[in-house]
């Protein structure tokens, strides 16, 4: 993975200092609440109900054991012993002393982390998919060019002002694993004309208030050439994008009201007139950048592993875990292995600093020391030997972090909701939770197969509510929190906005009603058919009536 | 660094929320442009100026409004000239904000290079730095002409000038460069200032050794005429007029070599005192075949050749630049005390490594 050198040091170095003189003159009043409140929010800091907030970047995800236990360590000496991974692959902790604040960031710095632009209306974390380097299907390993996007956007003198948050995501597979298409942009590596890394660009992807998917901008755009028609994008909607009202301040609207067609013109225009040579990634620097990624020295290793296939034999329970979070790797004898961070009944995302230790420890001895941090809140440990996957689970266990629920009806993508959010109308924890418990039954789920279920405590979106199979969003109905229910929500390349099905719900009815849109899909699918599939083909129809029947019943 | 100026600017004033069509025509007619911050928030401002900046405005560009000084170098990096202040305005912070960072990632209209140039100039220097080290081990004990044939190695694909001042003991250096390969360009710089026998020297010298590629460079009009338009900047200031006249022409007429072949030796001046055969100035591999001769072996060596002598050496000198800052020296004195003798500079500045790197 990438390691900071001399220039890369001095800028978080400096950002902490820069951060120090404006704490200094907010505290001074030369600064109003009002200057301050963007600057320490492109430092990540919020405030949250309760407290301050701070946001902390995994770039792209992919992170180390000591970066890992340096942030058990801020755990555990600065908030009360736990982080939340949220959707962003970023990792919150929601009760640090606003004093405490420049130390901390003096912490992450040492192991070449920051919370730079992990909020504010700036160029945010970019993120790609979880198993970059590792998945078989993969073109080319999209994380050097996320680095190459990360320091491009760093502070960047133009667009530190813009007028809302941008999201970048990139992919380098056909298959999505990053849902690019709900990305303000979202990049696929493809091979251009002649044979070179190019990049297919969407653009206008967005969720919240008023969810977009992002339209095909660019088929192939040369990857020298990225960065100018990154900027060419920004530029066009920086001088052209609403200011008069945030809700439609995003560049999904702005592409949505032009449309495609004649903002792809505009981002010809700023194209043509600008200094695309300047603009054009050194390749040397390319290169440099991409030995960091450089596959790591795997082993020859046949296709099967005795130790693991005994395991499975051995142990039921090994057996569910190896069907459910360990996922094939492109290198004979090894295998990726999500660590779930939803527990029965837990808060999706959340890890306390002794987990941390433990996944740092794993990282460090099985999986040539790497870690990536997952959209769906997960964890995985990308290359671990098929023969260490049994200890590893053991481990795991043993940390309470074995739960073989990957992809499952309970591996729910939630936000920190009404729990800490000044933002949210309702919570989403506790219905989160208590659709976990009542879902709980492993085999129940594995006869359901995959199934995306995600919730946001308001119209933010924060958990995705829109893009999963079945959605759940917190709504304020006359000071009561209601539920509104969405089906048919797809993050990936068949990227699709769910239906609301009805009526919003209150709290309690939502996971038995949840339960009887699952029951009612194990009636009708076919042969084979995941349920995503099942609603593409009838349509929800049949899934609002299982969700209202009940309430029809008693209304009746 | 970003200026900042005290009051309402002349110039014509236009809101940032000027769609960038309007701003473009009205700016074509403009010297001097106040583009206003309605909202520090509203970074329209950032785009118009980078915009104007690319499509080739030239006049002043002043923000104005509400901004602030965590943007000074948001506004520099775009293309604006300065900020509008009001009076009273903490100056002290906006100075500090707009130098808060060494370096920034990423180009920008302003002429600083970015992180990924000065990170190809560092590992260009890192290549050349081990390459100067073996090269100094593989010639340790040879010649000088083994270690000019040793630069001179097509294998090694570098681009080789050599630099020199047509002085007094510059026939050696030339001479061996000469016996390998005549056709090597030799950079002469052409200061204005010489005495007229240097210049008579090197005619008859390039001729003697038969070289082909002989080049005079001379100062930039435009940066002459602004700088030292009398001739007499070096009454004043040595160090500007050497920078005028020396160091910038060498730094723009060596732009495209990568190897320089020079003719400095230990013995000439404490500042020489550590010079290796091989070292990186610069980004720029520096070849000094003669660092360990003394001065009785340049002697040696011109009598043995036979070469010709600047005419001046019969006169007492023995290292010679620009007629105002040479003169010659008795016999106890070091060779290099007739050079801006009086004044606390023993080098010109050429082989100290002044060029920004680029």
């Amino acid at each position: 993975m990438y390691r900071y050198d001399e220039f890369d040091h001095a800028v978080v170095r400096e950002r902490v200092e820069e951060f120090a003189d404006q704490v200094a003159r907010r505290a001074s009043g030369a600064l109003t609440e009002d200057e301050f409140k963007p600057l320490r929010l492109m430092n990540g800091v919020y405030l949250q109900l309760h407290a301050y907030m701070l946001r902390v970047a995994i770039p792209y995800g992919t992170f180390n054991s000591r970066q890992m236990r340096r942030l058990a360590h801020i755990a555990r000496t600065y908030d009360k012993g736990y982080g939340h991974f949220t959707t962003r692959t970023n990792i919150q902790y929601n009760w640090p002393a606003l004093t405490d604040l420049p130390a901390i960031l003096s912490d992450l710095a040492e192991v070449e982390m920051h919370a730079i632009q992990t909020s504010g209306n700036c160029i945010r974390n970019v993120t790609t998919d979880v198993f970059a380097g590792a998945a078989e299907d993969e073109i080319e390993d999209p994380r050097p060019w996320c680095e190459i996007i990360r320091q491009w956007s760093t502070i960047h003198p133009e667009f530190s002002f813009l007028p809302r948050k941008f999201k970048i995501a990139v992919i380098g597979a056909e298959k999505d694993r990053a849902a690019i298409r709900t990305h303000d942009v979202g990049l696929q590596i493809v091979k251009g004309d002649d044979g070179g890394t190019a990049f297919r660009v969407f653009v206008g992807g967005g969720q919240g208030r008023l969810p977009h998917i992002g339209q095909e901008i660019a088929s192939a755009v040369p990857a020298a050439d990225l960065l100018a028609y990154l900027t060419a994008i920004l530029r066009a909607w920086n001088l052209l994008g609403r200011r008069d009202n945030i809700h439609k301040a995003r560049i999904k609207i702005l592409v949505a009201s032009l449309g495609i067609d004649a903002f792809r013109e505009e981002v010809d225009r700023h194209y043509a007139t600008l200094r695309r040579e300047d603009l054009r990634i050194p390749e040397d620097e390319a290169e440099r950048i991409k030995a960091y990624f450089a596959p790591p020295p795997f082993e020859d290793l046949p296709k099967v592993s005795a130790p693991f296939d005994r395991a499975l034999l051995a142990d039921p329970d090994f057996a569910r875990f190896a069907r459910n979070n360990v996922r094939r790797h492109r290198q004979a004898g090894y295998a990726s292995v999500v660590v779930s961070l939803k527990p029965v009944g837990g808060v999706p995302g959340d890890i306390t600093a002794d987990q941390m230790e433990a996944v740092a420890d794993l990282a460090e001895r099985y999986s040539f020391d790497e870690l990536r941090a997952a959209y769906e809140q997960n964890l995985v440990l990308p290359h671990v030997r098929l023969d260490d996957v049994p200890a590893v689970w053991r481990a795991l266990r043993q940390a309470g972090l074995a739960t073989a629920n990957a992809d499952l009806a309970t591996d729910v993508i939630a936000c920190p909701g009404l729990d800490y959010c000044s933002l949210a109308n309702a919570r989403s924890i506790p219905v989160a939770q208590a659709l976990s418990k009542r879902l709980a039954d492993l085999d129940y789920q594995e006869k359901l197969g995959p199934v995306r279920i995600n919730m946001s405590g308001c119209i933010n979106a924060c958990g995705h509510h829109h893009v999963g199979h079945i959605g759940v969003l917190g709504v304020d109905r006359k000071g009561e929190e209601y539920y509104q229910i969405t089906v048919g929500g797809s993050p990936d390349e068949q990227a699709a906005l769910g239906d609301i099905v009805g009526k919003s719900l209150p709290s309690e009815e939502v996971a038995p009603a949840i339960q009887r849109t699952l029951d009612r899909y194990l009636q009708i699918r076919a042969e084979g058919e995941r349920f995503i599939d099942t609603v593409r083909r009838v349509g929800p129809e049949p899934f609002r009536d299982a969700i209202y029947e009940t309430l029809d019943a008693a209304n009746a | 660094m970003l200026q900042t100026l005290e009051g309402i600017q002349n110039g014509l004033r236009l809101s940032v929320t000027t769609p960038l069509e309007e701003v473009e025509a009205a700016a074509a007619a403009e010297d001097v442009l106040v583009l206003e911050f309605d909202a520090f928030r509203d970074g329209r401002g950032f785009s118009l100026a980078a915009v104007l900046r690319e499509r080739g405005y030239r006049g002043q560009l002043i923000a104005a409004g509400k901004v602030l000084p965590d943007q000074a170098r948001h506004l520099r990096r775009s293309g604006f000239d300065a900020v509008e202040l009001a009076p009273g305005a903490d100056r002290a912070a906006w100075a500090r904000m707009d130098q808060a960072f060494s370096a920034a990632y990423q180009p920008a209209v302003d002429p600083d290079p970015s992180i990924w140039r000065r990170r190809r100039a560092a590992a260009n220097d890192r290549d050349l730095d081990a390459l100067a080290d073996r090269l100094n081990r593989e010639t340790a004990g040879k010649g000088a002409a083994e270690i000019v044939k040793a630069a001179l190695d097509p294998a090694l694909g570098l681009k080789v000038g050599a630099i020199s001042s047509f002085g007094a003991e510059s026939a050696v250096l030339l001479d061996v460069v000469a016996r390998e390969k005549a056709d090597v360009p030799v950079v002469f710089l052409e200061t204005g200032q010489h005495f007229l026998q240097t210049l008579s020297y090197r005619t008859q010298l390039t001729r003697a050794l038969g070289l082909t590629d002989v080049r005079l460079v001379t100062p930039d009009a435009e940066e002459k005429a602004t700088l030292d338009a009398r001739d007499d900047l070096w009454k004043t200031d040595a160090d500007a007029c050497c920078d005028l006249r020396k160091v910038r022409p060498l730094a723009r007429a060596t732009a495209g070599f990568d190897a320089l072949i020079t003719g400095r030796k230990r013995y000439q001046a404490s500042t020489r005192a550590d010079l290796r055969p091989f070292e990186v100035l610069d980004g720029v591999l520096r070849i000094n075949p003669l660092a360990e001769w003394t001065g009785d072996d340049v002697e040696a060596w011109l009598d043995a050749r036979d070469l010709p002598r600047h005419p001046l050496v019969e006169q007492g000198y023995r290292s010679i630049g620009c007629w105002p800052c040479t003169r010659a020296v008795d016999d106890g004195e070091d060779a290099r005390a007739g050079r801006w003798s009086g004044m606390d500079k023993v080098e010109c500045g050429i082989h100290l490594g002044k060029r920004k790197a680029a």
